[in-house]
């Protein structure tokens, strides 16, 4: 499996730059603060008056669970806006530094197919992305649940869909690189569908907006590709929150997602097959 | 003996982004080098001669032309499994070590050497105390020799080096032609582009000239650098310089004599004639020019 041995090369070189060690870093300091000072008091199961640092979430007495879901929503937001935001940042120069004179050479001269490379470094950052929101997720539910006795994977599974998300905007980064090897546009790129995803997400309250012509409809357009990130964040904060989905919402949401990435990883592989280093 | 590798009438041109202007890297290339041999691909920058071994290897697409490289083809991974290249700039990932680099290409090879084989490879390149280093550190030299331990993992049947000594200290030019005459002779064919003539005369039985796109010389090294029917004779000191002058010896630098004889008839007849003027003749070898005086005539000729 060359695209796995691929991405276990990107992630060692991941693990040796200092972005990702501050990463770690900086959220095992997060949740080391959550642990010491957070005050949350829980009484026969329920939060009498749920307090976060002190100050009073909600009056009336409530089901731990229900009084929680602020909690997470928020943590969850966190998750997904600011992976995304530091996504992009710490990971625009894997497929410039990949694609870089002197080791795309070296590297296309080994046994390995073009695609499995494009491949191996997209699944790397997934992973990379995956292994950063679930550690923050699962660190916060465990010190909510030490401290408060709920128990709920939802908001592992909300950071698994924050990856995703993220899967789709690193996808429009790869296939930019192949064109352009610069990190800077690369991170552009990522922060221009970051936008776009937003836009997306209030496509129909801002088409009303606009008056008939070509403007809108290159609007339109675009704006139906691109996922819609701000309902796979709000999806996701659903999901962390244990708060009811729309049925069927949430897949059509993936599925148009993962099509998006694989439609960019399909024009990133044919652009790199055909090019000459 | 089978080719390590064929091209037939390769043929590469570059355009620029918009599609203005295009220029010709190469123009109806043939070539064949047998499995074992030692070939040297030399010509002046902008030649073709990196751009020839991407072609070969797969990294670039030419526009027509054949590529076989060990019997398949480039863009087969079975094909450049058997392979080790060293390309001209070599970037090395400053993150990792020498010793994780070299695990990468054999993971990617599809081969598990073990920490033995690896550290086997280090020792041999002179890499093994900064095994564990971060390559970021390193010199140009000796990043340049990880680049060419990574060429030798697997222990491949054709090993292609582009400027395999750029940036190497003499010393350590000398082991690096130790390290590729041991490769020879295990049974490895060397394809090898260089423009230290010296280099590639010490090392490369064959030889390449290319310019302007086009191989304008090809063939044995002994074959391209000797001139036929021209002999270097040395005489004992003080021979008579006019006589042998009249008997058609041509001084030539450092003391020698150079003379024209068809035949071995001819220049025993010529020799005898001297000793008769009172020449001592000391030594006696087939005139040679050196590599450097076959590739300006060669491009002289393939400008003209």
């Amino acid at each position: 499996m060359t695209p796995i041995a691929v991405a276990l090369d990107l992630l060692r070189e991941a693990a040796a730059r200092r972005w990702f060690l501050a990463l770690g870093l900086a959220l095992t300091g997060l949740l080391l603060v959550l642990v010491t000072s957070l005050r949350l008091e829980v009484v026969d199961g329920a939060l009498a008056a749920s307090r976060l640092f002190g100050k009073p979430l909600d009056h009336s007495i409530q089901a731990a669970d229900v009084a929680l879901r602020p909690v997470f929503l928020a943590a969850s937001q966190v998750v997904f806006w600011g992976g995304l935001g530091f996504g992009v940042l710490a990971c625009a120069d894997f497929a410039p530094a990949l694609l870089s004179p002197g080791r795309i050479e070296h590297l296309l001269s080994l046994p390995v197919r073009r695609w499995e490379l494009l491949a191996g470094t997209f699944l790397g950052v997934l992973a990379l992305a995956m292994a950063g929101a679930v550690y923050a997720s699962a660190g916060l539910v465990l010190v909510l649940g030490a401290k408060t006795g709920v128990w709920t994977g939802w908001p592992v599974l909300s950071a698994v869909l924050s990856a995703l998300a993220f899967g789709s905007v690193y996808a429009g980064m790869l296939a930019v690189t192949v064109w352009v090897r610069s990190a800077a546009l690369s991170a552009a790129a990522g922060a221009s569908l970051i936008v776009l995803g937003l836009l997306a997400t209030h496509r129909t309250a801002l088409l009303d907006l606009m008056g008939r012509g070509p403007g809108r409809a290159f609007f339109a357009g675009v704006t139906a590709v691109v996922p819609p990130l701000g309902k796979l964040a709000d999806a996701a904060g659903a999901l962390a929150a244990s708060a009811p989905l729309a049925p069927g919402g949430l897949v059509r949401l993936l599925a148009g997602t993962v099509a998006f990435a694989g439609a960019l990883l399909a024009v990133a592989v044919w652009r790199f097959e055909r090019r000459d280093f | 003996m089978s080719a390590a590798f064929a091209v037939t009438s390769l043929h590469k041109r570059f355009r620029t982004r918009f599609g203005r202007t295009e220029s010709v890297a190469l123009d109806g290339v043939d070539l064949a080098v047998p499995r074992g041999e030692a070939f040297g691909l030399i010509g002046p920058n902008g030649a073709g001669k990196t751009t020839f071994i991407k072609c070969l290897l797969g990294i670039a697409h030419p526009d027509s032309g054949t590529v076989e490289l060990l019997g398949g083809k480039p863009e087969d991974p079975r094909s450049r499994a058997r392979v080790g290249y060293l390309p001209e700039r070599l970037t090395l990932p400053g993150a990792w070590t020498p010793r994780a680099l070299l695990a990468s290409v054999a993971r990617l090879k599809r081969l598990q050497p073990g920490r033995a084989g690896l550290d086997g490879l280090l020792q041999r390149l002179g890499l093994a105390e900064v095994g564990d280093r971060r390559i970021r550190g390193f010199s140009k030299g000796m990043r340049q020799r990880l680049g060419l331990a990574a060429a030798l993992v697997g222990a491949p049947e054709l090993l292609v080096l582009d400027e395999p000594t750029d940036g190497v200290d003499p010393l350590g030019r000398v082991e690096i032609r130790q390290l590729l005459a041991a490769e020879l002779a295990r049974g490895a064919t060397l394809f090898i582009n260089s423009h230290l003539l010296s280099e590639t005369e010490r090392i490369c039985t064959r030889i390449g000239i290319l310019s302007h796109g086009r191989l304008v010389r090809s063939g044995p090294l002994e074959a391209l650098t000797s001139v036929q029917q021209r002999w270097r004779v040395r005489f004992a000191p003080g021979p008579p310089s006019e006589a042998l002058v009249a008997l058609g010896f041509e001084p030539v630098e450092g003391g020698a004599w150079e003379l024209a004889a068809g035949d071995a008839t001819a220049l025993n007849q010529a020799l005898d004639r001297a000793r008769g003027a009172g020449a001592l003749l000391v030594g006696l070898e087939r005139a040679s020019r050196d590599l450097e005086d076959v590739l300006t005539e060669a491009l002289a000729a393939g400008a003209a």
